[in-house]
């Protein structure tokens, strides 16, 4: 069966930055993909190259077998959130719904129908300045099930969320993906979607680093441990010294392979090197991510 | 087609600043005439041309026109709507031509407020001061035709311009910047240049005497000329920019 998303050597090229750099992937039906990666990854790019916003400098990007801009009436198919800025703030949430609704042929009610799946119907007559960012999430969330589409594309969608928020979201999309729909969720971060989706693909400087199932992930004999502290640079000289493999994430959180927390401690403690952070095979998860989206540091 | 027209135009109607712009029209033009026809002296209000140009003060609505036109397209990339707009209507053709009919609509509402109320305005002036009225049902007839008329393609020149120049506060300079400065001194200075910009041919249109006028039919094919050229520049341009 060929995929619902289909990614083939797919490369934008910014001047001489190389956004994203001859990316392949597949979405079949039925999943919800976290799509992974640091701030500048390329993730955004990506999207916006599936979704017929820019225009790739090489490949191509394929959803239900033809480019987005070649769907007929596309959000009967993709439904999708980029951010939570695509909104006139003088306009209420509900005439956002039925403008976008109006330009495709659904029905004004159908807006009002996606404002009390996600939760809006209170707020519906009034003016998007005055909703609160998970509320603009979730004004998104509801353009892209105006169509009730089979494909959910969602960027970031936790940025700004309260913890209530996230969980929310959480068990939307459990619930979207168990009715049979595939969901593509980008994210800077594991932990967000960790919970949500089951499987990944982690992409660094516009390049694929891994495409497994979460379990995959999760199973892999890693043994990476995470750490940080106030003093990142000694600490990271002090690990170096003992001849450990160490990878330095930009948030100054270090992966360290071949040692267990034990001894990563005891070398802190013997170099009088405050830890804020040690964390052990418990969370490979975030460990694996952390090394493989990684700097190798020099 | 007809469904993205609607959206359009829902765009327009659904915020304040639309009903804004015409509140602030329609108190300028009656603003405008109340002042000229109560200061003007009784022979100067006599003259058909003079007479003329108190009823046509309603041809301000070229610039608030000018500017819905700018703010439908620049609004959207101000505020980033333009993102689900193409989302659910990837050809940005499309788009465009839906907000060049939107907008056109638009303007001839914004000018029948306007010339209807400096008309009224202008109108019962003249009555309370016991003037008569000296121009003829033809000159009136060519007035408001030519306001609706150079008001709705102004409306359609502004989407052309904001396809253009999407930053809003550049577009918006540029438009107003064009009006109250560059055509009034072009045309002053060099008539037989300025005598072929959209605002000159608006006042062709509206019948104004003038030696270096065109004739209004001249007037409306170069107010179509700018429109669509704006239109097809800024649509070639929407083509090759990628949305962020």
């Amino acid at each position: 069966m060929a995929g619902i998303v289909v990614v083939e050597s797919l490369t934008k090229r910014f001047g001489r930055v190389v956004a994203v750099d001859d990316l392949s992937f597949s979405l079949e039906a039925g999943t919800i993909t976290g799509f992974l990666g640091p701030n500048g990854a390329g993730k955004t790019t990506t999207l916006r190259m599936l979704l017929g916003l820019a225009r790739p400098t090489h490949g191509r990007a394929l959803v239900f077998g033809k480019p987005y801009a070649r769907l007929r009436r596309p959000p009967l198919l993709v439904g999708a959130v980029l951010e939570a800025t695509g909104f006139h703030p003088g306009r209420s949430g509900r005439d956002h719904l039925r403008m976008l609704g109006r330009s495709i042929g659904i029905p004004d009610a159908r807006a009002d129908e996606v404002l009390r799946l996600v939760e809006l119907d209170g707020a519906a007559k009034r003016l998007v300045k005055g909703y609160s960012l998970g509320m603009r999430q979730r004004l998104g969330l509801a353009s892209a099930l105006l169509g009730d589409p089979e494909l959910l594309v969602l960027d970031e969608p936790t940025n700004g969320l309260d913890p209530e928020g996230v969980r929310w979201l959480r068990d939307f999309l459990r619930a979207t993906a168990q009715g049979g729909k595939t969901v593509l969720i980008s994210s800077h971060g594991l932990a967000e979607v960790a919970q949500t989706v089951n499987r990944v693909l982690i992409i660094n400087h516009g390049r694929l680093v891994v495409e497994s199932t979460l379990e995959e992930l999760t199973s892999s004999p890693d043994g990476s441990v995470c750490t940080r502290s106030t003093q990142p640079q000694r600490l990271l000289h002090a690990l170096r010294a003992e001849r450990l493999e160490v990878t330095e994430a930009s948030d100054g959180a270090l992966a360290v392979q071949g040692a267990t927390p034990e001894r990563i401690g005891a070398i802190a403690c013997a170099a009088g090197i405050p830890l804020s952070e040690l964390v052990g095979q418990a969370s490979s998860l975030e460990g694996a991510f952390l090394r493989l989206t990684s700097e190798v540091a020099s | 087609m007809i469904g993205l027209m609607r959206a359009e135009s829902l765009k327009i109607r659904s915020t304040r600043t639309t009903l804004g712009l015409l509140a602030g029209m329609t108190a300028l033009v009656v603003l405008v005439v109340v002042l000229t026809g109560v200061f003007a002296k009784s022979s100067d209000l006599i003259g058909t041309s003079n007479q003329l140009s108190l009823l046509s003060y309603g041809s301000f609505a070229i610039v608030f026109a000018g500017l819905a036109g700018v703010l439908l397209v620049t609004s959207e990339y101000r505020y980033g709507t333009i993102r689900p707009t193409l989302l659910f209507n990837p050809s940005r053709a499309r788009v465009l031509i839906a907000k060049l009919v939107a907008s056109f609509l638009a303007g001839i509402i914004f000018s029948v407020v306007a010339e209807g109320a400096g008309l009224i305005a202008g109108l019962l002036i003249l009555t309370a001061r016991g003037l008569p009225l000296t121009l003829s049902g033809g000159d009136i007839g060519l007035l408001i035709g030519g306001t609706i008329a150079g008001t709705a393609l102004w409306a359609a020149l502004g989407v052309g311009l904001g396809s253009l120049i999407r930053n809003q506060v550049g577009a918006l300079i540029v438009l107003l910047s064009w009006i109250f400065v560059v055509e009034p001194l072009v045309f002053a200075f060099v008539p037989s240049v300025g005598r072929w910009f959209p605002g000159q041919a608006v006042n062709a249109l509206t019948g104004l005497a003038s030696a270096h006028l065109l004739a209004p039919a001249a007037a409306a094919a170069v107010l179509v000329l700018w429109a669509s050229s704006l239109a097809v520049a800024g649509n070639a341009l929407m083509a090759r920019t990628d949305v962020s």
